[in-house]
């Protein structure tokens, strides 16, 4: 034992003497912290946990990521399939949005109680510097699961640096990197978010610490009395390790609960998508929705812009050394006027959601297409020991017209291997596409046989001209509550022949096309609608 | 506030301050070793489904005649992580004249070359390093150190379809 302990100590010794280590702790752990300073003081120490994670989990998920428009999609489906995989990614993507709010509550925390004033000013802009710098991993972290959100959500970020005056174009054609949002963006942003910006971030966040430690904490405005500075290990890192071990269980809790969400991959022809950005930027988003057309510019540049040089000049603008908050009302009240509108601009933003049918519940199309996949006979091939995936599993990043092609030219992707299928509409084409979209990523819930048999009628022949929930054509009315104005009777009447009932009616009459049974089905589904 | 906070008062006491290291110091040694075990984890994980087997389908009988191997070329479907790529593989197939069919792959057991069939001496010739196999798989001649591979196949269907798992 006394051995043991001897050969530890003579170890320790032995590297103190080529590393200083004793020296590094002492610097590092025994800074000498205010009389007063409590819990608010920790919300530092939670960022420098947070980056760290970040850090950690990002340089993993480099691991599989692959950043080219044909894989990446797949591969972020492909880092979801583990339970491993969804907790590390659930981890960085919830970890992002902590770590927006925690740099808020740092930043809140600095304004109130004085903290950026002299001779802080350069701790205070090194610390703006990074509120940006994640502002950039945020946007950029958004566009690399390519699916529909982080694409649209990208277009319009482009387009908003391009609103900037004199060097917007520029500037929207170095984000974007080719002539439209591609590859080349993907490498780009892939670049800034895994290498340019985390060497930033690295550099920046040691300035902001040495320049802390150079000018020691500033602790609470009005000191106590009683009580003498004590040092930072282990008393203020207790504290630290509370707040930050309830931080990152709270951030696992996330990951643990909710899988990041990952849309249809992204397509760029499909113009119908309404783009949303993450949660932190739905003020900015709701602001521009003020400032329409040549306008934009204040809402996208001009506002934001203030409220950056504001707090940038903050510690000029207020000179005085009073720290105390109650003696500062003005700042105080600039303060609560700040917080205010960002929370009203966030919560409106958030209300103000297009209206479509909730995301999980699936669409009449898709139903319909799971049926005419199924007598089209994809299952032939596309099961567990066939040739092909199945349709659930299956790498879906193509569009309409291949899946047309593959769907009616057997050659065109196995050459000998099946029998060409009887030809099917573009409806049914389509139908078929929206199912394999949906399958991919989730399973099918289940509707009932009645429900299946209209959905399969509905994405046949109506959804050409009419429209339910948003999906469907123009050329007729829309549908979304037919059972409003007509009975089961009534439709029934209409779909079998329209000019019994209408001399003037456009539409053909479907009377010998649908069997009784589907003829049913869809009229009691379209006098459910009410 | 702070008199019942055990940290606002940072007593002398050498037991308090040694408790509090001891705290910190073993949370923070379990978030590190949860966060290593989870990336741990995630980055040695084996690839999904790297190795599954499929049948494919390598004609019917009445493409073979009765004991003269036919070539065939299958494109197999390769799971590579998230990448799908279709590797193409040779294979023989040799039909008895009855309702059985025996596939060879036409890899060379010596250093992986794709061995022919000759069709005069009525063998399986290695164009690499000379190794020979007879009709039946056997190995004649060379260097190679054990006979063809077989891979498994089914006769199915009223077409008489042969299936060969890949």
């Amino acid at each position: 034992m006394t051995a043991n302990r001897g050969l530890t100590d003579r170890l320790i010794e032995w590297f103190d003497v080529r590393t200083r280590h004793r020296t590094a702790r002492h610097v590092l752990l025994d800074e000498e912290i205010p009389a007063g300073t409590g819990w608010i003081f920790t919300l530092g120490s939670v960022l420098l946990a947070l980056i760290g994670v970040q850090l950690l989990t990002g340089a993993f998920l480099t691991l599989y990521y692959a950043p080219t428009p044909d894989h990446a999609y797949e591969s972020v489906r492909f880092i979801s399939s583990t339970a491993a995989g969804r907790m590390v990614r659930g981890i960085h993507h919830f970890g992002a949005s902590f770590l927006v709010v925690f740099l808020v509550l740092h930043l809140l925390r600095v304004v109130i109680l004085g903290s950026y004033k002299s001779p802080r000013e350069l701790t205070w802009l090194s610390g703006l510097a990074l509120l940006g710098l994640v502002l950039a991993f945020a946007l950029t972290g958004y566009l690399l699961p390519w699916d529909q959100r982080a694409f649209w959500a990208t277009v319009v970020t482009i387009n908003i640096a391009r609103l900037e005056p004199v060097a917007g174009e520029a500037i929207a054609a170095i984000m974007q990197g080719g002539s439209t949002i591609g590859a080349l963006t993907l490498t780009r942003w892939y670049s800034a978010h895994v290498i340019f910006l985390p060497t930033l971030l690295v550099l920046l966040v040691v300035a902001h610490l040495v320049l802390m430690r150079l000018q020691g904490s500033s602790g609470r405005p009005v000191r106590p009395k009683a009580g003498k500075a004590f040092p930072f290990y282990p008393y203020q890192a207790f504290r630290d390790t509370v707040v930050v071990t309830l931080v990152l269980l709270a951030v696992v809790a996330f990951a643990w609960r909710g899988m990041p969400p990952l849309e249809g991959p992204a397509d760029p022809t499909d113009a119908g998508y309404i783009p949303r950005p993450e949660w932190y930027f739905l003020g900015l988003f709701q602001l521009l929705k003020y400032f329409p057309g040549r306008w934009e510019v204040v809402g996208a540049i001009i506002i934001p812009g203030l409220a950056a040089a504001f707090l940038a000049l903050l510690p000029w603008i207020d000179r005085g050394p009073e720290r105390d908050p109650r003696r500062r009302p003005l700042i105080m009240i600039a303060v609560m006027v700040g917080v205010l509108a960002v929370t009203v601009l966030t919560t409106l933003g958030w209300r103000d959601r297009p209206q479509t049918a909730a995301p999980d519940v699936w669409t009449m199309r898709e139903i319909g297409g799971r049926a005419i996949a199924g007598y089209s006979g994809c299952a032939k091939c596309h099961n567990e020991t066939g040739v092909a995936d199945s349709l659930e599993t299956i790498a879906f990043t193509r569009g309409a017209e291949w899946v047309e092609g593959h769907a009616t030219d057997p050659e065109m992707i196995a050459p000998g291997l099946r029998e060409p299928p009887a030809a099917r509409s573009e409806r049914e084409i389509a139908a078929m596409v929206a199912y394999v979209r949906r399958i991919t990523r989730q399973p099918y819930p289940g509707y009932p046989k009645d429900i299946e048999t209209a959905a399969t009628v509905w994405a046949r022949y109506c959804v050409g001209c009419h429209v339910i929930d948003g999906d469907g054509g123009h050329d007729g009315p829309e549908l979304s509550h037919a059972g409003r104005e007509h009975d089961i009777a009534k439709l029934k009447e209409w779909i079998v022949d329209p000019e019994a009932v209408d001399p003037d009616a456009d539409m053909p009459a479907f009377g010998d096309r649908l069997s009784p049974e589907q003829l049913d089905a869809i009229a009691s589904f379209l006098a459910s609608r009410k | 506030m702070p008199s019942t906070d055990p940290a606002s008062e940072p007593s002398s006491l050498p037991g308090r301050r040694r408790a509090l290291a001891l705290l910190v110091n073993s949370t923070v040694a379990v978030i590190g070793g949860a966060l290593a075990a989870l990336l741990g984890v995630f980055a040695i994980r084996p690839a999904r489904g790297s190795s599954r087997d499929r049948w494919v389908r390598a004609g019917t009988l009445s493409d073979l005649t009765a004991n003269v191997p036919m070539p065939r070329v299958l494109a197999v479907p390769r799971e590579d992580g998230w990448y799908r790529a279709r590797s193409r593989e040779t294979v023989f197939l040799v039909w008895n004249g009855a309702r059985e069919v025996k596939v060879f792959s036409a890899t060379c057991t010596h250093l992986g070359c794709q061995v022919l069939w000759d069709a005069k001496s009525k063998h399986f010739k290695c164009p690499c390093h000379g190794g020979v196999y007879s009709a039946a798989g056997e190995v004649l001649d060379g260097p190679p150190p054990r006979p063809l591979d077989i891979v498994e196949a089914k006769i199915e269907g009223a077409d008489d379809t042969i299936l060969v798992r890949v």
